[in-house]
């Protein structure tokens, strides 16, 4: 089976015949490049003000700055980290497989498409469940793209649900 | 479809419509939109206890002589007012404005770290706290000003460690605000809104948030090294132990110029949306304001001993600090010429928020000006500590960042409440802030030119008349601020209801693509922009 590579924003539901595809990322407008220009040039003229005011005798600045620069890390290191974030299904034959990273964790899951129906999780999201096993999807696309979703998915699968 | 409806929202906000009541919807809030409302509540108390500081300070000064206070406690209030006014209620209050708009001017849900944002605003109160319980402590509140230079600090009694205390507070809840606010802005931008397409508002915050990250260390190291020269033995200000007290004032105006921006900074912003509002044409030369507000962010770090032409530096380091000053000029000239072409030929109409603006925009260039003519070293060295320095930040602060920030309230009000404000109020409000602001400062340039130092609470006889004026026009400005809380409340509780879209030349993404009022979450599946 082969998953869909292409973050796409919009028409991410692509369907071949019986087969689909689905495949979203959080929407995170931050780039590599510009997280490490934002953060590091902070960093850098935070440490640079801090070690000359210290060459002049106000050393008491510098463990602030350092302070704040770990600050900053923190907040690059939990965007960076939620950026990767991402879903993607893909239904072939009689399987639905269901890959979703959040925060670093990855869950894999893998339905039978006669067995499996679309529900609403108690928390309101939407899922697919099937033998007591339910796994939420549709986390990261607006409501044109759940709504293609979901109509893709119910013309697919076996069971009845919403 | 209907359900696949249901979960279209619920991922991020499982609870939507359902709104938290009682006291710890407040207490526990991680919504940007209740936050910005505790921000800007906050901001106007403090501002009330700041301008009841600034009335005390008026009443002594009506007529020459001792008449109402001990001198220790006018300095004291010279100080808390200062202290109260910049960091508990100008800054609070923009902080407010961005907790409110930047997410709905993005298309983002909430603010980046929410949590973290609950946080940033429950440090204000303990600190105003420990501002205010300063006063009581022995000896009284410590008179050293809002600038804190040492040796004086590094002297003064028990009240000194609750202000640098409360100062730390203040400076953990800025940082982590603009952490906050230059991650919501560069990452959590709507598909499609590069930068370039950033309303002007979030481009001043996210200079803003720059500005406030570089400078807060140093203050919270100049503070610091107050508290260890007070307690510690250590001599970092003190000259009888190998210190130097003119590093502090180094020090503390390299966080304390640039700190001035970050209170104009975010008015620029405000007026940004007003301005082209009310003249129903987009913002005159959009690019030249986000490259005009960045020089003058850069800028801000380069001009810092303008403050300290007195304390002794050689005539070289003068000359660059002048020419570096005036410099300033340029970015704020493109400001103001691009606010001025852009109601050219507009469809111009003057409801309350136009006129706060124009209200800045006039006393705002007028407090640049006199900034202008204080950065030019011979003439500062003259007017250095004088009631011309007073009358000139009070232009650029009360006139500059307070009248944008009324201007935005009433921009902003109908959005936030689903309510009109009286317009006929409105602009009582305008016009007697006006007359009275410029009767209390306009006064205080002619004070300063004839010599009268600030920070005393007694003076010569010449000077009396133009005090008396100043004082009226104080309890004046200070009552039609009375009235500003009355047409909120009245707003609030009985205003009519406002349209989507009450202005007709709003074009942001909070006008466009959300109802009147912003419902509690908002953007929970970003809008694509073209």
């Amino acid at each position: 089976m082969q998953w869909p590579q292409r973050p796409v924003l919009d028409s991410d539901v692509s369907c071949e015949g019986a087969g689909l595809r689905y495949f979203r990322r959080r929407c995170s407008s931050f780039d590599g490049r510009l997280l490490g220009l934002v953060f590091g040039s902070l960093a850098f003229f935070s440490i640079a003000v801090s070690l000359v005011f210290a060459f002049a005798g106000a050393w008491l600045i510098v463990p602030f700055a350092g302070l704040e620069v770990a600050g900053l890390a923190f907040s690059a290191w939990w965007v960076l980290r939620r950026s990767r974030d991402f879903e993607r299904i893909a239904c072939d034959g009689d399987r639905i497989l269901v890959e979703a990273s959040e925060q670093g964790r990855l869950q894999r899951a893998e339905l039978n498409r006669c067995w499996a129906k679309l529900v609403t999780a108690a928390d309101g999201s939407l899922a697919l469940r099937s033998h007591g096993r339910e796994v939420v999807i549709g986390r990261y696309c607006g409501e044109q793209t759940r709504q293609a979703l979901v109509r893709e998915l119910r013309s697919r699968l076996g069971a009845q649900g919403i | 479809m209907e359900a696949a409806h249901a979960p279209a929202h619920g991922h991020a906000h499982d609870d939507h419509g359902h709104k938290p009541s009682g006291i710890m919807r407040w207490v526990k809030s991680t919504n940007h939109k209740d936050i910005g409302t505790m921000y800007l509540w906050f901001s106007f108390t403090m501002f009330l206890v700041g301008g009841v500081m600034a009335l005390i300070i008026r009443s002594e000064l009506f007529q020459p002589g001792l008449q109402i206070v001990q001198p220790d406690f006018f300095n004291s209030m010279t100080t808390y007012h200062g202290l109260i006014m910049v960091f508990g209620a100008i800054m609070p209050a923009f902080v407010g404005f961005a907790n409110w708009l930047i997410p709905m001017q993005i298309g983002a849900p909430d603010m980046a770290f929410p949590r973290m944002n609950n946080l940033s605003f429950w440090l204000l109160p303990p600190a105003a706290m420990l501002l205010i319980a300063a006063q009581f402590m022995p000896g009284g509140g410590a008179g050293v000003g809002w600038t804190m230079y040492a040796p004086l600090s590094t002297q003064a009694g028990p009240a000194m460690d609750l202000t640098i205390f409360a100062v730390h507070i203040l400076g953990i809840s800025s940082i982590m605000g603009s952490i906050n606010i230059i991650t919501t802005i560069l990452n959590m931008r709507a598909p499609g809104l590069t930068l370039m397409k950033l309303p002007l508002f979030c481009w001043t915050w996210l200079i803003t948030a720059y500005l406030l990250v570089a400078v807060m260390p140093v203050l919270a190291g100049a503070v610091t090294m107050t508290l260890t020269d007070r307690h510690f033995g250590t001599h970092f200000f003190n000259a009888a132990g190998g210190g130097d007290p003119v590093l502090y004032q180094h020090i503390f105006w390299f966080f304390g110029h640039p700190e001035v921006y970050i209170i104009a900074i975010p008015a620029f912003g405000v007026v940004s949306q007003v301005i082209p509002a009310f003249s129903r044409k987009p913002l005159f030369g959009y690019a030249s304001m986000v490259y005009a507000t960045a020089s003058i962010a850069i800028l801000s770090f380069m001009v810092w001993a303008h403050h300290m032409y007195t304390s002794g530096m050689p005539v070289e380091a003068q000359l660059y600090f002048m020419y570096a000053t005036t410099l300033i000029a340029v970015p704020t000239g493109v400001k103001v010429f691009n606010w001025v072409a852009t109601m050219w030929k507009g469809s111009l109409t003057f409801e309350t928020p136009m006129l706060f603006a124009l209200g800045f925009l006039f006393l705002f260039t007028l407090g640049g000006f006199t900034g202008l003519v204080l950065s030019i070293t011979p003439v500062d060295v003259q007017l250095h500590d004088t009631y011309y320095v007073v009358a000139h930040f009070h232009y650029v602060m009360v006139a500059g960042a307070l009248f944008s920030a009324f201007a935005g309230i009433y921009f902003w009000l109908p959005k936030w409440t689903g309510r009109m404000y009286d317009e006929t109020l409105g602009q009582w409000h305008f016009w007697l802030s006006l007359i009275f602001f410029n009767v209390t400062f306009f006064v205080q340039h002619f004070l300063g030119l004839a010599g009268m130092p600030r920070r005393i609470p007694d003076y010569a006889l010449q000077f009396t008349e133009f005090n008396m004026i100043s004082s009226i026009g104080a309890f004046g400005f200070g009552l039609s601020q009375l009235l500003f809380l009355y047409i909120v409340i009245k707003c609030i509780r009985s205003g009519e209801k406002a349209p989507d879209k009450p202005w007709d030349g709003a074009d942001s993404l909070e006008w466009t693509h959300l109802p009147t009022p912003a419902p509690w979450h908002s953007f929970e599946t970003p809008p694509v922009i073209k």
